[in-house]
């Protein structure tokens, strides 16, 4: 298959069952409900070492947001539940109530309920207010700033992390260049989210390693450098690979933001140095979600 | 191919009663399944004697889960007590002990009702177009937790000691309310948008009073916090106008609002919120 004179390697992605959440957060202003996001989100990029992944899924009117203030939604996801309650509790502490002016409410509804403001509350030190209001519970923790609002809990969802391709191109600024569009599409997309630095993985990695204590290392086949040392996947014009990685509420928002993502990145053409698009995965060993380019993209 | 109109069970009230007729057995929950001869047979308490509901109301429709009482007047009571589900109208006026124990569906009175509505509801809706009584949402007598879930809605006036021991829901008066309000107050929100009288949360422990007017007396025991925006107060009233047409007029609703804590006589953790620009609302 070819698009605008790219080539799409007949491969799959293979994603995983992954945990989510979404939070909304909101702010005095947007630039505040960003401060807050931003940070939550900091850090967040891969489960290998960041303990979540998370980034921004879109910006809300203030007629979207439980309290009429302008926000951000945003998106963790986790391995296991115990594993995002726990990240949970770290970054919104840490990053949300600590920045002025916020609240913070669940964005996700699901049967199954992981602790928010529950855990949050006891910064009030005994002056936390509990409040009811249509048949949710929310928590109004005095602070230095006013008041911290938090709903009590959100709800946990199942999703699918490691959704990717990869954009080989001629240089890492014509693949960056692409890839920039790739992601901005992506982020009209909801449900999705890209949660590496900027949307792209410019290290993108291999499962396991020569050395027993690293879980992942350097993916040598779409490296540039090692063209001539390894089993290589790289033609000789292949200058640079970049890699998109999608994690999603469900296979629908993946299948989504891979078909505009690289639909994307196509539009730049060979012409403009983009020269193929392939996908990492593991031979269909690691996770139960197989995303066929062909298919997406037919 | 048409559709068989089911009707409303409609009770309507003969004649003037001389004592209080106690119809807490008409209630939806009861009432499901049986058919208008059973119903009809159905004994209940006239003061102190036994009637049947036949020699009293005249009974029309079908539709047990939707019950309106017609021509009511204020010895009618016990309405609606322990119901669970389904939906109660009163036309006219409702006595005491309305929706008392109440845990779930709405009940609706067009006219006035009178003490302890809603008395220890742990659930649905109240909504009065009237005036009501004392001990609105109260305990019921000899409990220590008033109500302790759903909702109550009233148009008109409230009496005294509104929301007495409550320990969850909320209550709205778009009217004034009597003495006392909020006393002995657990938890939940009271909202009261017309005048209130004296001794504003008597012994208040925790719990949530929202003024649209400034009181014309507060007890020194409660602290003044001064003028602050109340976050919780922006989503309070942003929920509210958006769970029902009652109370969209709250989406004018600003977060700024003068905050008094106390009773300090007592845990001292309760609040009284009265909202800037009080004096311009309704």
């Amino acid at each position: 298959m070819e698009i605008n004179g790219v080539k799409i390697d007949n491969t799959f992605a293979e994603a995983f069952p992954m945990k989510a959440t979404r939070l909304i957060i909101t702010a005095m202003t947007l630039k505040w409900a960003y401060r807050a996001a931003n940070s939550l989100t900091g850090f967040a990029s891969s489960v290998i070492a960041c303990g979540c992944e998370a980034d921004i899924e879109r910006e809300l009117s203030p007629d979207e947001t439980p309290d009429g203030r302008p926000g951000i939604a945003v998106i963790i996801f986790a391995m296991s539940k115990s594993a995002l309650q726990d990240q949970l509790t770290k970054r919104v502490g840490q990053s949300v109530m600590t920045t002025a002016t916020s609240a913070c409410f669940s964005g996700s509804h699901s049967d199954k309920m992981i602790p928010l403001g529950r855990s949050l509350r006891y910064f009030g030190d005994g002056y936390q207010i509990s409040k009811k209001i249509d048949g949710i519970r929310y928590w109004r923790i005095p602070v230095m700033h006013g008041e911290f609002v938090c709903e009590e809990t959100t709800g946990i969802v199942p999703a699918i992390g490691g959704g990717n391709f990869m954009v080989l191109a001629k240089t890492s600024r014509h693949g960056l260049t692409a890839c920039e569009k790739a992601v901005a599409a992506i982020r009209k997309v909801h449900g999705a989210v890209t949660t590496f630095p900027g949307g792209i993985v410019g290290s993108g990695s291999k499962i396991g390693s020569k050395y027993k204590f690293m879980p992942a290392s350097t993916n040598e086949v779409f490296c540039p450098t090692l063209k001539g040392q390894v089993d290589t996947e790289l033609d000789d014009e292949t200058g640079s690979v970049l890699e998109i990685v999608i994690d999603g509420l469900n296979e629908e928002a993946i299948n989504k933001a891979m078909h505009d993502g690289i639909h994307a990145v196509c539009k730049f053409g060979r012409k403009k140095g983009i020269y193929r698009i392939s996908a990492g995965n593991y031979g269909g060993k690691l996770g139960p979600h197989h995303f066929k380019l062909w298919d997406i993209l037919s | 191919m048409g559709h068989t109109l089911v009707r409303p069970l409609r009770f309507t009230l003969q004649a003037s009663l001389k004592y209080e007729l106690n119809i807490s057995s008409l209630t939806p929950d009861n009432l499901k399944g049986k058919s208008k001869k059973q119903i009809a047979a159905m004994k209940l308490k006239l003061g102190r004697s036994t009637v049947t509901v036949a020699s009293l109301f005249s009974i029309s429709g079908s539709d047990s889960q939707k019950i309106v009482f017609s021509n009511c007047e204020n010895k009618l009571i016990r309405i609606g007590e322990n119901m669970t589900q389904g939906s109660i109208e009163i036309s006219g006026n409702a006595g005491d002990y309305l929706g008392q124990n109440m845990k779930g569906g709405y009940i609706e009175v067009k006219g006035n009702c009178e003490n302890f509505a809603g008395a220890g509801m742990t659930g649905g809706k109240i909504e009065v177009h009237g005036d009501t009584g004392d001990f609105l949402g109260a305990a019921t007598v000899g409990n220590i937790t008033g109500m302790n879930e759903g909702t109550i809605i009233v148009h008109g006036n409230a009496g005294s000691r509104i929301g007495d021991r409550m320990r969850r829901g909320m209550i709205v008066v778009f009217g004034n309310s009597g003495e006392y309000c909020a006393s002995n107050m657990l938890a939940g929100t009271i909202i009261i948008l017309g005048k209130t009288g004296a001794y504003l949360g008597f012994n208040m422990k925790r719990g949530t009073l929202v003024l649209g007017k400034k009181p014309i007396h507060l007890m020194a025991t409660f602290r003044d916090c001064g003028l602050l925006k109340i976050e919780f107060l922006r989503l309070l009233f942003k929920q509210l106008a958006l769970s029902c047409e009652q109370f969209k007029v709250f989406s004018d609703f600003g977060p700024e609002a003068l905050r008094f804590a106390g009773d300090t006589s007592t845990d001292g953790m309760g609040e009284i919120l009265i909202l800037k620009n009080a004096r311009n609302r309704r």
